[in-house]
């Protein structure tokens, strides 16, 4: 279609908006080389040098090395646990054709309806019960079952456009149920599989209230979300050294985004309407 | 954890059956169900035990981690109707939904219909729309406190062109606390939702609005009388999406912005559950309060569902 001249205020109401986007964001990017004078007597400046000089103090100040490779370690092993638990409970409820098996089903995609923040206080009880209360490993166990009805109702979707001829002429062959798990369903869903670990890297390593609740305050144990907000407290108004924490926290996923932009987008997009 | 070291021992058995069972394909099929047991097993512990402890603790009289805990039965329900607090709270959060919410879906629409018609620049601002969804709570909140603070972006910016009366401090200031919350929302909410709407507004055939521009519709109209219509359960959808966000989310923002305060004029209801739990340690009243929002979410879903269905 067409776009006439009547598309003006259009074009300037978006590009409004845009700039909304990025100012903030360049804003932050700019303050994080500048002192805090240079902040406010120019506070949309292009920074005067690129010392990493405020980079150093969020990093020491609050710890945030540690802060990264919690959070690393605890993304990454919940997206492992997510898929253990995922690929195969999509596996068997694509293929089934039983009524038990479309009961679950129906389980998974209510899931939906269960918002992941609701039970905070009942779940604090359960890290508690079990003894993990303080620890990393809680939210390693706990992450993927937020994750679950997601994951489960994407990889059925792209499980059940594998054919059946392929599964049955793997079983000729004498293949086990393994087999055709390991070596004709999760080759052929790859990209169902990039969509799900996308999502999931996506709200594992931006979770912030279970990991405050759960993990705790504890410098040696805490993520990198949690890590951050401290440093409000930390640097008081020292807005150099908060603004460039902010963006090394902000580093891996813009990095990740970059790379994979089309894929994210489309994973997005997916995973937040499939309910 | 086990799942994949127990399927190889029962599948062996599952030979396939021959192909002459026409009208049951699904028999050689069968044998899999189990495997999807540990992930409903995990689900059930981590997510859907914890919401059904909240019913449960919402019927106890619980002061505090170590105090003793009795039955109160509807006792807690009574305590919080009575509590003015509560109140602000739901006045809070009906303000909060009624004000975001309309805002961003109808915004987003359209920025979606402006980015469905593909116009130039629209790949850079497909880019930048993603970029709230990328970013996580805490960060949008540093974002939101260094433009907010009394010496932040915002004052700043007035100052330098001459409006410095108008200056305050936003997120201390009880008449504007909510409103930066609101704000917030909306300034994050918009640019996701968008790419979701341009993403179904694409696979909506070209001709259809050509067809209603050649009829001399302008694209007003083309967009809410000939586009909205098609996608409307679509609409639904990420309305439901966005309720849900809005409505549990904010404690989050809430606890990183604003405390609840100043008084209780920035508490929302989801707030409310996290600091009566964490911070007051009154676990009855915070999970009754839970169950209050619980029941809210669902009737919130269901008025949303009904009010989008297609009914042409």
């Amino acid at each position: 279609m067409k776009l006439g001249k009547r598309w003006l205020p259009a074009h300037l109401l978006v590009w409004t908006y845009a700039v909304l986007l990025i100012v903030p964001l360049y804003y932050f990017l700019a303050s994080a080389f500048k002192s805090n004078e240079e902040i406010f007597a120019h506070p949309f400046a292009l920074p005067s040098s690129f010392g990493f000089g405020n980079f150093r103090t969020a990093y020491d100040s609050a710890d945030l090395g540690t802060a990264v490779v919690n959070s690393a370690l605890v993304t990454v092993l919940a997206l492992a646990l997510t898929l253990l638990l995922a690929l195969p409970a999509a596996f068997a409820l694509a293929r089934s054709t039983s009524r038990l098996a479309s009961a679950m089903e129906k389980i998974f995609s209510l899931g939906f309806l269960i918002p992941t923040f609701a039970a905070l206080f009942p779940t604090f009880l359960l890290a508690a019960a079990t003894g993990l209360f303080h620890t990393r490993l809680f939210m390693v166990f706990f992450l993927p079952a937020t994750a679950m009805p997601l994951s489960v109702v994407i990889l059925v979707q792209f499980m059940r456009t594998i054919p059946r001829e392929m599964e049955e002429a793997a079983r000729m062959d004498g293949a086990s149920t393994y087999t055709v798990l390991r070596h004709i369903y999760i080759p052929m869903c790859l990209p169902g599989i990039a969509t799900v670990l996308l999502l999931n890297f996506l709200t594992f390593w931006n979770e912030y209230l279970y990991s405050l609740i759960i993990i705790g305050p504890d410098p040696e144990q805490r993520t990198v979300q949690v890590a951050l907000p401290t440093l409000k407290a930390i640097t008081g108004t020292d807005y150099g050294v908060l603004t460039a924490g902010t963006v090394l926290t902000l580093v891996p996923v813009w990095v990740v985004y970059t790379v994979l932009q089309k894929r994210m987008q489309q994973a997005l997009v997916n995973g937040a309407v499939k309910a | 954890m086990t799942t994949l070291t127990s399927t190889p021992g029962g599948a062996v058995v599952r030979q396939p059956a021959p192909p002459a069972t026409t009208g049951h394909s699904g028999t050689p099929r069968q044998g899999g169900t189990i495997l999807a047991v540990p992930a409903l097993v995990w689900y059930a512990v981590f997510m859907i035990g914890p919401v059904i402890a909240i019913f449960v603790i919402a019927a106890l009289h619980w002061p505090g981690m170590l105090q003793p805990v009795s039955f109160a039965g509807l006792g807690n329900v009574r305590t919080v109707l009575d509590d003015p607090v509560f109140w602000d709270a739901v006045r809070n959060t009906a303000v909060q939904l009624a004000v975001a919410l309309p805002v961003m879906i109808v915004c987003a629409y359209m920025l979606g219909y402006y980015v469905a018609q593909k116009p130039p620049g629209h790949r850079v601002i497909r880019y930048l729309l993603f970029i709230p969804g990328l970013i996580s709570t805490p960060a949008k909140a540093m974002v939101f406190y260094a433009a907010l603070s009394p010496d932040g972006l915002a004052n700043g910016a007035l100052k330098s062109v001459g409006l410095g009366s108008l200056t305050d401090a936003w997120l201390a200031s009880p008449s504007t606390a909510l409103a930066c919350l609101i704000a917030l929302d909306v300034w994050s909410g918009i640019g996701f939702t968008a790419v979701l709407f341009a993403a179904r507004l694409d696979s909506v055939p070209d001709d259809l609005g050509e067809a209603a521009q050649l009829d001399g519709a302008g694209h007003w109209r083309t967009m809410w009388r000939i586009h909205f219509p098609v996608i409307r359960d679509y609409a639904g959808v990420v309305t439901m999406l966005q309720f849900l966000w809005t409505l549990f989310g904010s404690a989050q923002h809430v606890l990183l912005l604003t405390q609840g305060g100043p008084g209780s004029s920035s508490t929302t209801l989801s707030f409310l559950v996290y600091q009566k739990a964490f911070i007051a340690a009154d676990l009855g009243y915070s999970q009754t309060v839970g169950v209050i929002l619980f029941l809210a979410g669902l009737v919130g879903l269901l008025t949303i569902r009904r009010a989008f269905r297609q009914n042409y």
